[in-house]
């Protein structure tokens, strides 16, 4: 069963795909799933606005499945790795 | 001219008039403009409040998945105008073919509406990031690009932006590609979609938009109206296109293009006669053969009046013997796109024997006096004609066209 972190990735990959979350599971390729270099640079966009985190470039080229970003972004919320940039020039 | 002769096998458009070209055939016979208060952006902030909007596009209907949102609205318009297109021409883009197909398109602004979000999210909202896929929506090319990677077409692709002028510039580029050889098909045409707030409010800032609609060449004109969309045309080699058996709209004869050297706005009656000068010359025909124009016709004070002085210029008493009509009355001023639509208009108006109106026309002006079938769509069997287009810059493009009754 998908927790809140994976629940809300599985939101936005079928948003960016425009596809049904029900079809998407932890288990999915991103690649089976179409998800191209460019959707690649949307989910990253998504991913980071929303659970306040800064991907390194080199964390985002190994992400495969739909698990190895749910355990990327937690690494990343448990690092605290928060944009300073971001928090800095939030207003809303 | 020395060279093959270029016909025009397959049109595609979208645009406030229709999402198809018999829709858009329609409203040019009917006379019946798509001007309407806008929808896409909040007129409460502006001082005028039409646009000539494409209505009830759903993106999702012409892409599939996430590619809808990896085109901004300008080039979703021009894959879907250049589909059009490609299937009204029945040409075989296959094999060979499409290594030697040029796609041609005319944009001025590019992705105004993505820019926008973008810029926002960064300085109103404060946001720290600006969507990562602005860059590949906004660029003005973005539409050639995608065009190519529908047909799997791997020829020379470019995009031309030259204001108003766009895509007659791109239009009598593949023209003069296929004519001399360097090529075997063209998709060519242009796409535009330019409501964004901030676009709109510098559009405001120059004065030049009407509060209420467009009336070119008539008296009480108070200016241009906005418009959208994308037109294709499919050129190819006349005998390529008889011996296939395609169904030929007419040629394209004769491209002109001049520079003012005047003012980056006020328009040149000089500049445009010897564009219009330049495109009789290239075609090899006399001023006296044109019986119709569809004109640059804006509606604004300043480019109908020395418009209609520079016609008069080139064809002297024979000006009292053409027709001459804005388009832009119905389907507003599609910036990049302009010529692209005009073409099609003409294509498809000449070839069902009328001449497309200028709506909204009202009151004569002593400045303009030249035969501007006012309203209503004429019968008239007319072979050869001009499209006109002068962009700010001072940059002028005319094409002429020979056009194939039904």
């Amino acid at each position: 069963m998908p927790d809140d972190v994976a629940g809300k990735i599985i939101s936005m990959l079928a948003a960016i795909k425009h596809v049904p979350a029900a079809g998407i599971t932890l288990e999915s390729s991103l690649q089976e799933m179409g998800i191209d270099s460019l959707d690649t640079f949307t989910l990253l966009f998504d991913l980071e606005n929303e659970f306040h985190i800064t991907i390194p470039d080199e964390e985002a080229k190994s992400i495969r499945t739909v698990n190895d970003v749910v355990e990327g972004v937690k690494k990343l919320i448990a690092a605290g790795a928060g944009s300073s940039v971001d928090s800095s020039m939030s207003a809303d | 001219m020395p060279g093959r002769r270029v016909a025009v096998t397959g049109l595609g458009v979208i645009c406030a008039l229709g999402k198809n070209t018999s829709e858009m055939y329609s409203a040019l016979r009917a006379g019946r403009p798509g001007i309407s208060p806008l929808q896409l952006v909040d007129p409460t902030k502006l001082r005028f409040q039409n646009g000539a909007e494409v209505q009830g596009f759903d993106p999702g209907e012409h892409f599939p998945g996430s590619l809808q949102d990896h085109l901004d609205r300008f080039a979703q318009f021009s894959v879907v105008a250049a589909r059009q297109a490609v299937q009204d021409s029945g040409i075989p883009l296959s094999g060979e073919l499409r290594e030697k197909t040029v796609i041609a398109t005319g944009s001025c602004v590019g992705g105004q509406a993505t820019q926008d979000i973008g810029f926002v999210d960064l300085y109103q909202r404060g946001r720290g990031r600006v969507h990562p896929l602005t860059i590949p929506k906004v660029m003005g090319n973005a539409g050639a690009g995608h065009i190519s990677m529908e047909f799997g077409i791997t020829g020379p692709a470019f995009n031309v932006s030259t204001a108003c002028s766009s895509s007659n510039h791109a239009i009598g580029q593949a023209f003069h590609m296929i004519r001399s050889g360097m090529a075997e098909a063209a998709i060519a045409g242009g796409g535009e979609a330019p409501f964004s707030l901030g676009l709109l409010k510098a559009w405001e800032a120059m004065r030049v938009i009407s509060p209420d609609t467009c009336r070119p060449f008539s008296k009480n004109r108070l200016g241009m109206i906005l418009g959208e969309g994308a037109g294709m045309l499919v050129l190819e080699p006349l005998d390529a296109a008889r011996s296939r058996g395609a169904k030929i709209y007419g040629e394209v004869v004769g491209f002109g293009m001049s520079a003012d050297a005047h003012h980056l706005t006020a328009p040149s009656a000089l500049g445009a006669a010897s564009a219009m000068r330049r495109a009789l010359n290239d075609a090899g025909i006399s001023p006296d053969q044109i019986g119709y124009i569809n004109a640059h016709g804006t509606g604004t004070a300043a480019n109908d009046p020395t418009e209609s002085r520079a016609i008069r210029d080139v064809f002297g008493a024979h000006a009292d013997r053409l027709a001459v009509s804005s388009t832009k009355s119905m389907h507003g001023h599609g910036l990049g796109a302009a010529g692209a639509l005009e073409a099609i208009a003409t294509f498809l108006a000449l070839r069902e024997g009328y001449l497309p109106p200028t709506a909204n026309y009202q009151e004569p002006d002593p400045e303009c006096d030249l035969d501007y079938v006012p309203n209503e769509a004429r019968p008239a069997q007319v072979q050869w004609a001009l499209s006109n287009s002068f962009a700010f810059g001072g940059l002028n493009a005319v094409l002429a066209f020979r056009t194939n009754p039904r």
